[in-house]
C-alpha cells in the first residue's frame, strides 16, 4: 500500500465505532451477537492501535488530510506515536470494560443502549486524539461529552441521576469557553489547522494575547482534566455509574484532557510560555495534595477512587509544566501506566459493591478470606499506584521526581512525595476496611459473575504488571512519542509534507 | 476592530446574564441561563467573520474572490456549534424534566434535601427503568 493509503487508517479508529453503534442500533434487542459484534471490533481496533504504534515509530506520522483539502483548509488527521499511544489505550479499556460489563449481567439484563453509547463514546475519544484542527477538537469533545452525558444517566437511579447535573453544567460552561476559544484563535491567527496555528503563532512570540489564548485553553482543558480548582464536578459524578462505565471514564475521560494539555503546549504553542509553564507545575502541585487530602476523607471505595484520580491528574500535569523532554516522556508513562491502573481499581470497587450491596468501608470486610483474587487485583493495582517499586506507577513517579529534582523544585518535589504517601495511606484503608478485617457480609454475593469479573481485573493486572517490569520498552517509546510531541517544526514539516504529495498528483 | 465593539458588549452581557441565571437555583432559570452562554459562544464566533466590507476572508487568497466576501469558515463553524447547542440544551431540558418528575424537584434545594445514605446501593438495583 502506498502512504497515502495507508494514511486512510489513521480515521479508521474514529469511523469503526461510529459504523459499529449504528449496526448495533439496528438490533435493539440484547442477544449475543451483539456482544460478540462488539468484542470483534474492539479487538481489532486495539489491533490496529497496537500495529500504528509500530508502524509510526519507524515510518513516521499517518498524515490523512480529510477530503483531500490542502492543510491550512481543510481537516486533518494525525496519528504520530503519542496519538497512537493513546489509541491502544483506549480500546483496550473500552474492550476490558466491555468484557467486564458481559461478565456482571446476563445478556437479556443488558441495557440496549450501552454498546452503542459506549462504541459513540470511544469514537469521540479517538478523535480527540488523532485530529490536527482545533475546531475538529470541539467536535470531538461534543462527540465524547454528549455520548458521556448519555451513559451517565442511562442507568441511574432517580437518586442518582442528580449527580449528573454538576457534570453536565460544567462541561456545558466548558464547551462554551471551547468555543469561544477557537474563536480568538481564528481572529488572531485565521486559521484553526494546528499546524499552520504553530506557523503563524512564532512571530506573535511575546504577545500578550497569545498568553490570554494559552491560559483559555489550559482553563479549558485543565476542567476537563479535573485539574485544581476546576475538579469538583468528578468525584461526585462519577460513583453514580455502573462500574464497567465508570472504569472507562476513570480511565479514559480525565485522560483525554490531559493528552491535550501535552498536545497544546507542547505541540501547537510555542515554547517561550515559560511562566505559564510554571503557572501548570504549581496548579498540578495543589492537585495532588488536594485530591488526595480528599480521598483520605472519604469512607466508601468509588469516592476515594474518584479522588484519586483527581491527584494523579497532578502527576501528569506537572510533568507537563516542568516541560522538558525528559519531563513529557514521564507524562506520556504516567499516562499509560494510570489509565490501566485506574480502570482496574474502578473494576475491583464495583466487585466489592456487588459482592457487599454496599462499598461503605464500614459495612464491608472479610473479602481477602472469601475472594482471594480479587485481593490480589486489588494489592497489586493500589501499590503501583501509591509507586511501590517494581509496579508500573513506580516509574512513572520516579521520572517525575528526578525531573523536579533536576530543576531544583524542591517544594512541588516534596509535595508529589507527600501526595504518594497519603495514596498508600488511604489505598490500606480500601485494604483494611473492605478486604482484611472483619468478616464478609451475610450474604456475601461472590458468585461465577463475581468471579469472571475479577479475572478481567487479573488481564488487567498482567497488562500493568509487563508495563512495570518492561518498563525500559515503555519508557523508549514514550521517549519517542515525547519527542515528537514537543518537536513543533517536525509537526509542521510532515503535515505539509503529505500535501507536497498531493500536488504531484498521487493522490486520485 | 473598532466595528466589533457592539459585539463585544452584547457578548458581556450575555455571558454575565446567562451566569447569573445558571447559578440560581430553579431549573428553569438554569436551562435559560446555559441557552444563553451557549448563544454567547455563538456570537463570539459572528463577531470574527467580521464586517464584510471591511475584513478580508482569512481563507482566499490574492486570486481568490474579491474583499467584499464574507469569510466563510466561521460561519461553517456557527453552523456546527448550533447543532451541537441544540443537543446539549435538548439533553439538559429531558434530564432537568426528569429530576422533576422523579424527584418532584423545580429547585437544587428540594433536589438535595434528603441526605440518606446509600446511593450506592440503589445502584445495585438492576434494570432501572
Amino acid at each position: 500500500m502506498s502512504a497515502t493509503a495507508l494514511a486512510n487508517l489513521a480515521a479508521l479508529p474514529v469511523v469503526a465505532p461510529i459504523a459499529a453503534a449504528l449496526i448495533l442500533l439496528l438490533f435493539p434487542r440484547p442477544n449475543l451477537a451483539r456482544r460478540v459484534f462488539a468484542v470483534v471490533v474492539l479487538t481489532a481496533l486495539l489491533g490496529l492501535s497496537l500495529w500504528m504504534v509500530a508502524h509510526v515509530q519507524a515510518g513516521g506520522p499517518l498524515i490523512l488530510r480529510v477530503g483531500g483539502w490542502l492543510t491550512p483548509y481543510g481537516i486533518v488527521l494525525v496519528g504520530d506515536t503519542l496519538a497512537a499511544i493513546m489509541l491502544c489505550l483506549s480500546s483496550f479499556t473500552a474492550l476490558a470494560c466491555v468484557l467486564y460489563g458481559f461478565a456482571e449481567k446476563p445478556t437479556a439484563d443488558e441495557h440496549p443502549m450501552r454498546l452503542p453509547l459506549m462504541l459513540l463514546l470511544l469514537s469521540g475519544i479517538d478523535l480527540s486524539f488523532v485530529t490536527g484542527d482545533l475546531f475538529n477538537l470541539f467536535v470531538a469533545f461534543e462527540v465524547m461529552l454528549l455520548s458521556s452525558y448519555a451513559l451517565l444517566t442511562l442507568e441511574a437511579t432517580a437518586r442518582e441521576s442528580r449527580g449528573a447535573l454538576p457534570y453536565l453544567t460544567l462541561n456545558l460552561v466548558g464547551s462554551a469557553l471551547f468555543l469561544a476559544t477557537c474563536g480568538f484563535t481564528y481572529s488572531l491567527l485565521g486559521t484553526l489547522n494546528f499546524a499552520e496555528m504553530i506557523v503563524r503563532m512564532d512571530p506573535l512570540v511575546g504577545d500578550v494575547r497569545l498568553t490570554v489564548l494559552a491560559v483559555l485553553m489550559l482553563l479549558v482543558f485543565g476542567l476537563k482534566a479535573g485539574v485544581f480548582p476546576l475538579y469538583y464536578w468528578l468525584p461526585g459524578s462519577y460513583p453514580i455509574l455502573p462500574a464497567p462505565t465508570a472504569a472507562f471514564y476513570a480511565g479514559m475521560l480525565t485522560k483525554v484532557g490531559v493528552y491535550v494539555l501535552l498536545r497544546l503546549f507542547g505541540t501547537v504553542l510555542p515554547p517561550e510560555l515559560t511562566g505559564l509553564h510554571t503557572l501548570i507545575a504549581w496548579t498540578a502541585g495543589l492537585t495532588m495534595v488536594i485530591g488526595v487530602l480528599g480521598a483520605v476523607a472519604q469512607g466508601r471505595v468509588q469516592k476515594i477512587l474518584s479522588y484519586h484520580i483527581v491527584s494523579q491528574i497532578g502527576f501528569m500535569v506537572l510533568a507537563i509544566g516542568l516541560f522538558t523532554p525528559f519531563a513529557f516522556t514521564a507524562a506520556i508513562f504516567y499516562i499509560i501506566h494510570h489509565i490501566i491502573v485506574k480502570a482496574a481499581l474502578f473494576l475491583v470497587g464495583g466487585v466489592i459493591v456487588r459482592a457487599n450491596g454496599t462499598d461503605d468501608l464500614d459495612r464491608t470486610g472479610g473479602l481477602w478470606r472469601a475472594a482471594p483474587w480479587l485481593g490480589i487485583v486489588f494489592v497489586i493495582q493500589a501499590m503501583s499506584l501509591a509507586g511501590l517499586p517494581p509496579l508500573s506507577g513506580f516509574w512513572g513517579k520516579l521520572m517525575i521526581i528526578q525531573e523536579g529534582l533536576g530543576q531544583r523544585e524542591w517544594v512541588l518535589v516534596g509535595m508529589s512525595l507527600l501526595a504518594s504517601i497519603l495514596t498508600l495511606v488511604s489505598m490500606l484503608k480500601i485494604w483494611l476496611g473492605a478486604f482484611w478485617r472483619g468478616a464478609p457480609a451475610e450474604p456475601l454475593n461472590y458468585d461465577g459473575r463475581a468471579k469472571r469479573m475479577t479475572a478481567v481485573g487479573l488481564g488487567m493486572v498482567a497488562v500493568s504488571l509487563v508495563i512495570g517490569l518492561g518498563a525500559e520498552f515503555f519508557a523508549k517509546t514514550a521517549k519517542h512519542a515525547a519527542g515528537e510531541t514537543l518537536d513543533r517544526a517536525g509537526y509542521v514539516r510532515t503535515v505539509k509534507a503529505a500535501d507536497a504529495r498531493i500536488h504531484e498528483g498521487k493522490h486520485p | 476592530m473598532t466595528n466589533q465593539l457592539e459585539a463585544a458588549i452584547l457578548v458581556f452581557v450575555l455571558f454575565t446574564a446567562g451566569v447569573y441565571l445558571s447559578l440560581s437555583r430553579r431549573f428553569l432559570r438554569i436551562l435559560f441561563g446555559f441557552l444563553l452562554i451557549s448563544n454567547a459562544a455563538n456570537l463570539v464566533l459572528i463577531a470574527i467573520s467580521g464586517d464584510p466590507t471591511r475584513r478580508p476572508s482569512a481563507t482566499v487568497g490574492a486570486d481568490g474572490l474579491p474583499h467584499s466576501a464574507v469569510d466563510p469558515l466561521p460561519q461553517a463553524l456557527i453552523l456546527t456549534a448550533i447543532v451541537i447547542g441544540f443537543a446539549v440544551a435538548a439533553y439538559l431540558t429531558v434530564l432537568l424534566y426528569r429530576l422533576y418528575t422523579d424527584r418532584g424537584a423545580a429547585t437544587m434545594n428540594s433536589l438535595y434535601a434528603d441526605k440518606a445514605p446509600g446511593g450506592a446501593v440503589a445502584r445495585q438495583t438492576e434494570g432501572d427503568p
